[in-house]
């Protein structure tokens, strides 16, 4: 038998043997056997020296060849049984990924920080800055400096905590106003977002401690026009739509002339509906040009410079977003209610 | 305030809208109503009747009675239980099928007779409080005539309408509703009624700064009864209770005036001076609501020559009250200082329906014109009355108001919208301001005496009455010029913001407590009272001082929470306020506190846990044990210290004060963070030679401290060391019970090159020799 037949029959036999490798144990013994240092294509190799030039030429190819194609299929058959125990590996290594998490879950802030912090965003990038005042204040900021004389009922001590010291709980936001226009002066943007008090007895809808925002504007000629355009435009961004907004009289000490502004019913539309007690409006928030009693308070001069504020109620914009209908859970500090948000 | 709509129509001859629609306007216009109900709808089926005949019922104590009830419903048989219903009464009538409120009056079969319909009380048909008898109709009423037309009633809201002295009656709500509607007012009052000349009655006003004025009428033959139905029901739909026919005439006239008055019996007062004066020290004042008051000069009393027979504003005295017997009446019209008044109602906690109206600063121009609209309506009601003497008025009229100057171009200016001047004179003019031209473009502007007590003062009021009265949807929508600045950035707030997503992101709820404390509470804490706030007029005790600690409020969530959660992460950022030197403003520090629960466990892995969220929060912070408080675990408490400053603190609540389980919590001081700041970063250069690292144990007593290992540590490996790791601590055999091994890896590096061992060596060595020279051994 030629060399060449021998050639070929080998090549036939490890191909069998290689196709036939039923683990990767088979395959290496296949491999030694045929490809390795002293496997049968090595030891013919090693033969090649007794052949004629013509022949060794002729077998030095065909062996090129064999050894090419069966390093192919080796390679082929090794990474087949790889991947394949890679696969069996990796099978057995099923998670059941519905299993929770360890380690304490992310918490919620609180709805009032959450939508408190929303309206900061909102106002910073309309020109505001948010300023603090202090939830103890004095009676000139709290009421004097507001315009609102010592004999408002206002001040009636059912409404106001008065400390013992003369002092009082801030009733409203307000008191910022002026502090705003004393520290930075005019033209001036802020809102002040905050906690206030009311002297009331707590039940469903009322409570002693709640929260506010106030907003500010005061430039050289702010008019009600400009008011009305911001406050659309302001409540457009709350309710991420288009609003319609109606202003009619209020009275509150610290504006003139003072509004209450109403929106069209986001519910309804404005037809009528039980939100709205069928009247097609809600009462959202009281505002006014400021008064210039109050610009004085503040330092300014009100034939140059005026201005309009208005007052959002936080606890009532976050009871009407989440539907809550008692206002004693935002305080009550149950994680069974916290948790929800 | 309840306004009745028909009494509007009265005083707005052509009005033509209706209760709703009335409501919405007044709301847009001038005050916001709050709701419309009709008035006893009921009244207008409701008819005269007279009784002709009754006969009794054996065993029952009704009668059957026939009853002419006029020529549509003719004869009826009812059977009633009225004392008085009795031949030739003319009563009311209620046929079968109407309801009465919630009652329905059916025919029926009432003491084994058939009762077709029923006669009714007062009470029954609520028009007054009366339920001794049916209703008895004066003779002028005729059998089937209608009790009264349906009225609508309208509720304002009284806090729309404090500045609005005129709008506690009829005629200052109908001025308005005239003025947007285009209409003119019927004004009720005819002021040459007034009697002039004198009598023998005076009135001395000792200081007008308490009463500008105070006018009054002497009525004779007086008889006093009951007021007719008309004004009976008038009175109730607003609210008010008919009392006799001279009281409720002082009534009506209060809700269509806004003037309060008050009828003396002129019998009971002594002597004939009406005096108003300050009350005397201790001065006792019996008044008609039965209680006995001691007075002080801060009030104001009207007196006869014996004492007080009124509370300046307030309520008249039971001495001088008008009974069934009154046959003569001095007739009080008075105008009292508004701040007097508030005070005095406020202090006595007595509000009445007079001193709601004068808080609010009434018109010393009005007392006269209810004067004279008495006189009217006491001639109705108790034909026969007669005058006695002039009108008796003592006033010091107030200075002379110069005009407001109202530059129409600033009106423009702030309202947003050019109103022609045309308009703007015709609006005031509606309202009954008198407008001149003062220049070109600027009107001079006198304000009618009702509303110039304290509500218009300034072109600012003006602008207002102008705005309300166009409608401000006629006011174009116009963005305001600003200019390019950015705002002022409020970084002690972002900080807290920041503080909070942090903590929520490591699994701490964010809550909001009260800023009260009761001082029950404090001393459970063992803060003493006196070092808090207090609050004067708290409305329970748990309002009783201003928190200067959160913890508190933390520990009441804690136990709250831990009756349903096992275990649970929360947190609070809010203000500790502490006193500070009289007359000053207390301190107000905002603080951060978070507590972790577990019901199971030791507690320690909770308490480390906060730690982590303290470096969280203040990256490089460190825990120092400290001196517990009593409120803390005695063993289990630290400072947090960062860069050397404490900025607060981290324990465990003392277990007597957590019934069940273990609670840590961690006190940062926010106002000292922020102000820290945090600490400028510098770039070093990335050591480019592999470090080495070895491990020691220390063999040290049980409360050493790892941290202070660590840093001899540190200190000891010197400019080489990268990292001093704890890794884990042994206690037991071999080591005897009072010793522990802490067990640490050292990591150093040098900048040029990789330590050899020789070098390594030394470094151990001088380590461990520190060590040893500190008194600890080492384990191999």
């Amino acid at each position: 038998m030629s060399i060449l037949q021998t050639l070929t029959q080998l090549e036939a036999r490890a191909v069998t043997l290689l196709e036939g490798a039923t683990c990767a144990d088979d395959l290496e013994t296949a491999r030694v056997e045929f490809l390795g240092r002293k496997g049968a294509l090595a030891t013919i190799s090693k033969e090649m020296g007794r052949l004629s030039p013509e022949e060794r030429a002729q077998v030095g190819r065909l062996l090129n060849e064999v050894k090419q194609n069966l390093e192919a299929r080796y390679e082929a058959r090794k990474s087949a049984f790889e991947r394949a125990a890679l696969d069996a590996r990796l099978a057995g290594e099923w998670l059941d990924l519905t299993l929770p998490a360890p380690g304490p879950r992310p918490a919620p802030l609180h709805p009032l920080t959450q939508i408190q912090r929303e309206l900061e965003d909102l106002f910073t990038s309309l020109g505001f800055a948010v300023v603090d005042g202090p939830e103890v204040e004095t009676e000139w900021y709290n009421f004097d400096a507001l315009n609102i004389p010592p004999t408002h009922p206002a001040r009636d001590a059912q409404d106001t905590f008065w400390m013992e010291d003369g002092h009082l709980l801030r009733t409203h936001t307000s008191p910022v106003q002026v502090r705003a226009m004393e520290r930075f002066g005019a033209p001036l943007r802020i809102i002040a977002p905050g906690r206030v008090f009311r002297n009331e007895e707590l039940d469903a809808s009322h409570e002693h401690t709640f929260y506010q925002i106030e907003g500010m504007m005061v430039d050289r000629h702010v008019s009600v026009g400009h008011m009305l355009y911001f406050m659309k435009s302001l409540l457009a961004a709350i309710f991420s739509r288009e609003v319609t907004v109606r202003l009619r009289p209020g009275f509150f000490p610290f504006v003139e002339p003072g509004f209450e502004l109403d929106i069209q019913c986001l519910i309804c539309g404005g037809a009528g509906c039980p939100v709205c007690k069928q009247s097609g409006w809600v009462e959202l928030l009281p505002c006014g040009l400021v008064h210039p009693n109050v610009l004085r308070a503040g330092g300014l001069d009100p034939e140059q410079w005026n201005g309009f504020a208005f007052g959002l109620g936080l606890t009532r914009l976050v009871m009407m977003r989440y539907g809550i209908d008692d206002i004693r859970h935002l305080a009550a500090g149950d994680l069974r209610f916290l948790g929800q948000f | 305030m309840r306004f009745s709509c028909n009494w509007i129509r009265e005083l707005v001859p052509g009005l033509s809208a209706s209760p709703a629609e009335l409501a919405a306007q007044i709301t847009m216009k001038t005050a916001e109503c709050e709701g419309v109900e009709p008035f006893a709808p009921w009244l207008e089926r409701v008819c005269a009747a007279r009784v002709i005949e009754v006969s009794p019922i054996a065993g029952a104590g009704n009668v059957l009675a026939r009853i002419d009830a006029g020529p549509e419903l003719g004869e009826r048989q009812v059977v009633c239980g009225a004392p008085n219903c009795l031949p030739g009464l003319l009563t009311a009538y209620v046929p079968a099928g109407l309801s009465l409120g919630a009652r329905q009056i059916r025919r029926a079969v009432v003491s084994g007779h058939e009762s077709d319909g029923m006669l009714a009380s007062g009470s029954e048909l609520g028009i007054n409080r009366d339920d001794e008898g049916v209703l008895e109709l004066p003779a002028t009423v005729s059998p089937g005539a209608p009790l009264a037309e349906v009225d609508f009633v309208i509720e304002v809201d009284n806090k729309s309408l404090t500045h609005r002295p005129d709008l506690w009656g009829h005629v200052g709500m109908a001025r308005e509703v005239a003025a947007f509607s285009g209409l003119s007012l019927r004004d009720p009052v005819d002021e040459s009624l007034l009697p002039r000349g004198s009598g023998e009655w005076s009135i001395a006003v000792h200081d007008y700064g308490l009463s500008p004025r105070y006018s009054a009428l002497v009525f004779e033959n007086v008889s006093v009864g009951p007021s007719p139905v008309w004004l009976q029901a008038r009175l109730e739909a607003l609210g008010l209770n008919p009392i006799s026919n001279v009281v409720d005439v002082t009534n009506l006239i209060m809700a269509e005036l806004a003037q309060p008055m008050h009828a003396f019996d002129a019998d009971h007062l002594r002597g004939h001076t009406i005096q108003v004066r300050r009350a005397r020290d201790g001065e006792q004042f019996a008044a008609l609501n039965g209680e006995t008051y001691t007075l002080a000069p801060r009030h104001v009393v009207i007196a006869d020559d014996s004492g007080a027979i009124a509370l300046g504003g307030v309520i008249g005295g039971a001495g001088s009250a008008i009974g069934a017997s009154t046959q003569r009446i001095v007739l009080e019209s008075a105008n009292f200082d508004a701040a007097t008044i508030r005070k005095t109602s406020a202090e006595l906690k007595l509000r009445t329906d007079a001193s709601m109206r004068f808080e609010k600063a009434q018109d010393p121009a009005n007392t006269t014109r209810a004067l004279a609209r008495a006189i009217t309506l006491l001639e109705q009601v108790s034909p026969g009355i007669r005058l006695v003497g002039g009108l008796l008025d003592a006033w010091q009229p107030p200075p002379q108001r110069e005009p407001i100057r109202l530059p129409l171009d600033w009106l423009a200016d702030k309202l947003g919208l050019a109103v022609p001047a045309g308009r703007v004179r015709s609006i005031l003019e509606l309202l009954e301001f008198r407008v001149e031209e003062a220049e070109p473009g600027v009107f001079a502007v006198h304000v009618p005496s009702w509303r110039a007590t304290k509500d218009v003062t300034i072109k600012d009021d003006l602008l207002e009455e102008v705005g309300r009265m166009i409608g401000y949807a006629e006011v174009p929508l116009e963005a305001p010029l600003q200019p390019v600045r950015r705002p002022w950035v409020n970084q002690e707030r972002l900080y807290h913001h920041e503080l909070r997503r942090t903590a929520a992101a490591l699994g701490f709820a964010e809550l909001l407590n009260y800023s009260f404390v009761s001082e029950e509470t404090a001393s459970r804490f063992n803060m003493e009272p006196g070092d808090h706030l207090r609050v004067a007029n708290p409305i329970s005790s748990e309002q009783g001082l201003m928190r200067i600690s959160l913890l508190p409020g933390i520990h009441r969530c804690i136990v709250e929470n831990a009756k349903r959660f096992d275990e649970f992460r929360l947190f609070e950022i809010g203000s500790e306020i502490h006193k500070r030197s009289a007359g000053e403003l207390p301190d107000e520090i905002p603080h951060l506190m978070a507590a972790l629960y577990r019901k199971q466990g030791d507690g320690a892995a909770g308490l480390l846990e906060l730690k982590r969220l303290a470096e969280a929060l203040l990256p490089g912070a460190q825990a120092q044990p400290a001196d517990a408080r009593p409120y803390e675990h005695p063993a289990r408490a630290a400072v947090i210290l960062l860069r050397g400053e404490v900025l607060g603190r981290l324990y465990e609540i003392h277990p007597s004060l957590v019934e069940t389980g273990r609670a840590a919590v961690l006190d940062i001081d926010l106002k000292k963070a922020h102000q820290m700041g945090s600490e400028p970063r510098r770039y070093k250069p990335l050591r480019r030679y592999p470090s080495s690292d070895f491990d020691l144990s220390v063999v040290a007593g049980l409360r050493v401290l790892a941290g202070d290992l660590i840093a001899q540590i540190r200190a000891a490996a010197g400019e080489a060391c990268d990292e001093v790791e704890y890794l884990y601590s042994y206690r037991g055999h071999p080591l005897p019970d009072d010793r522990q091994s802490l067990s640490f890896r050292i990591t150093v590096s040098a900048p040029d090159r990789t330590f050899n061992n020789e070098e390594l060596t030394r470094i151990r060595n001088a380590v461990m020799d520190a060590l040893r020279g500190r008194g600890y051994e080492l384990r191999a």
